[in-house]
């Protein structure tokens, strides 16, 4: 039996998944276990397309779980969306997990019935980017590729004839490559807000690459691990002090380094030139609407007061949907990227919604997407 | 800066309970006051919403002026206590896209402060004519 | 799985847009984004994004009653052998069942027309050049970009290639009916001065577009830039398959949409058959349209949606809908693009009515191979053709009216969206004295609408349109305008 805060290490029992696993295949055992054992009817997993497309599904199969073992680093969806209605458990990142809480927050989830596999999150990237970096700084084709690792700052690729070539994500993020714009300047790389924070920071000597470092974060991941065990699908054993000091000082060099990236990708904009820097970009915008609908925090639904007051026959200097959306989001954005990602004019709408939300959120010391009692800044109009 | 004779555009939602009664004591003591307010009335300071706001500066208003009654005062006990919060957001939200302060203005005025409510329709007039035309105005408002 | 995730191509023009369709367990639709999707990463425009509604499900009919799709494939059978029929396939649907198509149209000794007249009009050495256009990458490489289309409205995918070519120093010129963002000139000048007053050259782009409905000449005049410039250009298209299904039912000696409703009218038409392709939708005037079809005395639809001219076909062959099929699909660029759907509804309905009517049997593996060595092979790679015709004769110019169609996905398929309304410029309103929030009043031969403006910095005295008018003729119609 575990405990909340337990810090442990642990692997898949399945010797298959345990290798084709990101590191152990500990998360995809757990969530396997979760549906054989009932505690969930369905599980949110990603259909592995090729290394460089997943399309999440949701699925009452156990063996669709398992085949859905291994990271992809240049699959950049959210998946909070997909467990809204439904009991589910889902692996998610720490921007996943936020937006499955303030989902909470909204009444769309229901967080009690809903089993959040958090991942340790170092960035992900933008597929046809990637492809690209791939053949001009890596020298590979796209299609050998066989597997790809991020260590020690570096982005590993491996290839079908067995060859591995690393470049520092500082050099490729300088020449326009690397990680998306919002996960550079995120800070949340542990998922400390999900049921379990599981990743390979940590894990050292012989275990390296084949076992999962696993924190408990709370009753449902004592459950969910406790099942796990039960169902015989994991091993676990606590981790050394040294493992617990290693996965914390890796998180500090990556907190650090999202800080000062975030001093250099926002600019210090003059008064006189901000509206302008705001007006411009997004006179472009061909009003999809697709930044609402990815939006993983957004819960309006068709009726929200963005779109109703809003009308493409208004010829005015910014259209009221993105006025609406910068005032509505300021308290609650996370800055997932998702909107930049699905822009059809490539406005970077996360920049620009971060510039309204990050100093939002820090005057008033909230946080979104942490914890489910946490009420938004705009819910409760605090009376005096 | 704007060319000769222009006049800004001000819009002012002022409550049925205070401020409304204060424009109407400022035009029955003929104080003076430029002609530059559109006002509209509304049952409570708490019933404007932001969007209200940013529909009139869309719509080409060089500055917007949300009125009600005094702390304490609400008709409807602390609808202007929403008021309050709700602006803090939208002043800094305006700010934060770079709208110039001295567009948006908020201010607590009773029914019997006629002459506070022309001085401060006289100093944002003034002021926003120095600022000249929002850069919100859309094409064909003057 | 819970519900079904397929992968395929939105229908609403030929830039190749990727996409998942989702499908719960109820059957409602939702998109999703396919960002590893070359042409797009998977963004996608306003009509990508309601693509749920767009899915109308098609029902199998015979003479107005419902009916099982082999019932109608038979009732279809009979009314078709023996007879002189007219084929007609805008690309709306996937390669192997455009070749399907084909098959039916050689078994009944006819050919497929693709609805696009503009071939019969270019001298085949010129075809390659608006068949398959250059890559969507080769536009962010350009030094100097003329747009003769308006990309917001009439082909969004193409806004961040142009903005991609921007960052890097190129300038854009845009010749076309009103001024654009991203434009950094926006000249409206005679056609003849195109070519010494828009500083093109060899590393120039030309993006211009051509459809049912466009002029010959038009297109000619674009070649004829390209030509004399250097400039290399791009032709967009309407339709998910128009590129795929030029190279398979090949350009010359195609009648257009127009054409084939001209010979409706005049009676030398009798029969006509269908493939994902509504005159009713595509033609310009709509109730006009509908009016010819009723001259037909056969009217067999094959469609995987439903539209209006199922609602007036004396037979329907439903297959399924157009994300389900298995099949593939070529884009502007000469790219291949595959659904991951694995159902042949439409191909085996084909197949059987070929084999009925005396021709081969067909299934899809077949077809294909067929399409894989016939089209692709031959374009293994987006291949970019250079002209090798001469400056051509543009022949009359066409008159114009003020009224002007800014074609569009949402207005191929007279879909219903929010662009309720004209544009107009600053002039026009206060020469009307046209009252903000009100409405204009436009009047042409076919009647009278009365519209919301939205007000776009635009040259005097047009009316720009991105939804289909019952008062237009054409794609481009005389109307007179007052305040209501």
């Amino acid at each position: 039996m575990v405990n909340v805060g337990d810090m442990l290490v642990g692997y898949a029992t399945n010797e298959d998944v345990r290798k084709r696993g990101a590191s152990g295949g500990l998360v995809t055992a757990v969530l396997a276990a979760a549906l054989e054992k009932g505690l969930v009817e369905n599980v949110v997993v990603m259909k592995h397309i090729n290394e460089f497309e997943a399309v999440p599904i949701i699925t009452d199969d156990v063996d669709e779980v398992l085949a859905s073992t291994g990271s992809l680093h240049s699959v950049p969806v959210n998946l909070a969306k997909y467990a809204m209605g439904r009991k589910v458990a889902m692996p998610a990142k720490p921007c996943d997990t936020q937006a499955v809480i303030e989902q909470a927050k909204r009444g769309m989830i229901d967080l009690d019935n809903t089993y959040v596999v958090g991942l340790n999150c170092g960035g992900s990237m933008h597929p046809v980017t990637t492809k690209k970096m791939l053949v001009e700084m890596y020298d590979i084709d796209p299609e050998d590729v066989v597997g790809e690792d991020i260590e020690k700052g570096k982005l590993i690729f491996k290839t079908k004839n067995g060859e591995e070539k690393a470049i520092a994500i500082d050099e490729l993020e300088e020449a326009g490559f690397g990680r998306r714009e919002s996960c550079r300047y995120c800070t949340l790389k542990i998922p400390v807000n999900a049921d379990l924070a599981c990743g390979n920071w940590g894990v050292i000597g012989d275990k390296a690459g084949s076992a999962t470092f696993c924190q408990v974060m709370n009753d449902k991941g004592v459950k969910l691990l406790d099942n796990a065990i039960e169902a015989g699908r994991i091993e676990v054993e606590p981790a050394s002090d040294k493992a617990i000091a290693i996965r914390a000082k890796v998180n500090d060099v990556m907190v650090n380094l999202g800080n000062t990236l975030e001093k250099e990708i926002f600019p210090e904009i003059p008064d006189e030139e901000r509206m302008q820097y705001y007006m411009e970009p997004m006179a472009d915008c061909i009003d999809c609407g697709a930044c609402k609908e990815v939006c993983p925090v957004c819960a309006c639904g068709e009726d929200s007061k963005c779109t109703m007051f809003h009308s493409l026959v208004d010829n005015y200097k910014m259209s009221m949907y993105h006025m609406v959306r910068l005032l509505h989001l300021s308290d609650s954005c996370i800055a997932c990227g998702q909107c930049s990602d699905v822009c059809p004019s490539d406005i970077p709408i996360t920049l620009l919604q971060s510039s309204f939300a990050i100093p939002s959120q820090r005057k008033r010391e909230y946080t979104p997407g942490m914890n489910v009692d946490d009420v938004p800044p705009f819910f409760e109009v605090i009376l005096k | 800066m704007a060319e000769e004779g222009w006049e800004p555009k001000i819009v002012a939602f002022c409550c049925n309970w205070c401020s409304y009664g204060g424009a109407d004591t400022a035009g029955m003591g003929r104080f003076q006051q430029p002609a530059s307010t559109r006002v509209i009335k509304v049952m409570c300071s708490g019933r404007i919403d932001p969007l209200h706001v940013f529909n009139a500066f869309l719509e080409g208003a060089d500055a917007v002026l949300v009125t009600g009654c005094h702390i304490g005062d609400c008709h409807y006990v602390n609808g202007n206590e929403k008021t309050e919060v709700r602006y803090e957001f939208l002043e800094e939200m305006l700010q934060q896209l770079g709208l110039e302060p001295d567009r948006l203005h908020l201010n607590w005025i009773s029914a019997s402060e006629g002459e506070r409510f022309a001085n401060f329709i006289t100093d944002v007039t003034a002021k926003v004519k120095e600022l000249g035309p929002s850069p919100l105005k859309p094409a064909g408002v003057k | 799985m819970i519900g079904n995730v397929y992968q395929t191509v939105c229908p609403g023009c030929n830039m190749g847009c990727g996409l998942y369709i989702r499908e719960d367990e109820e059957g409602a639709l939702a998109v999703d984004f396919m960002k590893s999707s070359p042409a797009n990463l998977g963004k996608l425009c306003r009509f990508g994004m309601k693509l749920a509604h767009h899915y109308s499900k098609a029902t199998s009919m015979v003479d107005g009653k419902e009916a099982s799709v082999e019932d109608a494939v038979k009732a279809a059978s009979d009314k078709l052998k023996g007879a002189d029929v007219t084929m007609l396939g805008v690309g709306n649907t996937t390669n192997e069942e455009s070749l399907a198509f084909s098959k039916v149209a050689d078994a009944l000794g006819t050919v497929v027309n693709t609805g696009m007249g503009v071939y019969s009009e270019l001298p085949t050495e010129c075809h390659p050049t608006v068949g398959v256009g250059i890559t969507l990458d080769e536009i962010e490489s350009a030094n100097r970009i003329a747009l003769f289309v308006d990309p917001y409205i009439q082909y969004p995918l193409l806004v961040r290639r142009i903005l991609a070519a921007k960052k890097i120093g190129a300038s854009v010129v845009s010749v076309g009916w009103k001024d654009l963002h991203l434009a950094d000139e926006n000249r409206y000048i005679d056609p003849d001065l195109y070519e010494s007053e828009l500083g093109l050259d060899s590393e120039s782009v030309i993006i211009a577009d051509v459809h049912p409905n466009t002029d010959p000449g038009w297109v000619k005049r674009m070649l004829n830039l390209a030509l004399k410039t250097q400039a290399k250009i791009l032709f967009m298209k309407p339709f998910v398959n128009a590129t795929g299904v030029d190279l398979l039912c090949k350009g010359t000696g195609q009648k257009g949409i127009s054409e084939i409703m001209d010979g409706i009218n005049e009676g030398s038409i009798k029969t006509l058959v269908t493939l994902n392709s509504d005159p009713i939708e595509l033609m310009p005037d709509s109730d006009a349209a509908a009016a010819t079809l009723t001259k037909l005395d056969n009217l067999i639809v094959i469609s995987s949606r439903d539209g209006p001219v199922n609602k007036m076909a004396d037979i329907v062959i439903a297959t399924e809908p157009l994300y389900a099929k298995a099949g593939s699909f070529m884009n502007v660029e000469g790219l291949l693009l595959n659904n991951s759907g694995e159902s042949t509804t439409g191909i085996d309905s084909m197949s059987t009515l070929s084999q009925n009517l005396g021709g081969e049997a067909m299934d899809y593996q077949n077809l294909h191979n067929n399409v894989l060595e016939s089209i692709v092979q031959k374009y293994t790679k987006p291949k970019y053709k250079e002209l090798t015709c001469e400056v051509l004769d543009i022949g009359p110019v066409e008159e114009k009216g003020n009224l002007i169609y800014l074609y569009n996905p949402f207005m191929w398929f007279d879909q219903s969206d929010d662009n309720d309304f004209v544009m107009v410029n600053m002039n026009m309103v206060n020469k009307l004295g046209l009252s903000k929030g009100g409405m204009i009043a436009l009047t042409s031969d076919a009647g009278t609408v009365n519209m919301r403006y939205r007000v776009e910095d635009m040259p005097d005295g047009l009316i720009l349109t991105a939804k289909k008018l019952p008062v237009a003729t054409e794609w481009t119609t005389i109307v007179s305008t007052e305040a209501v």
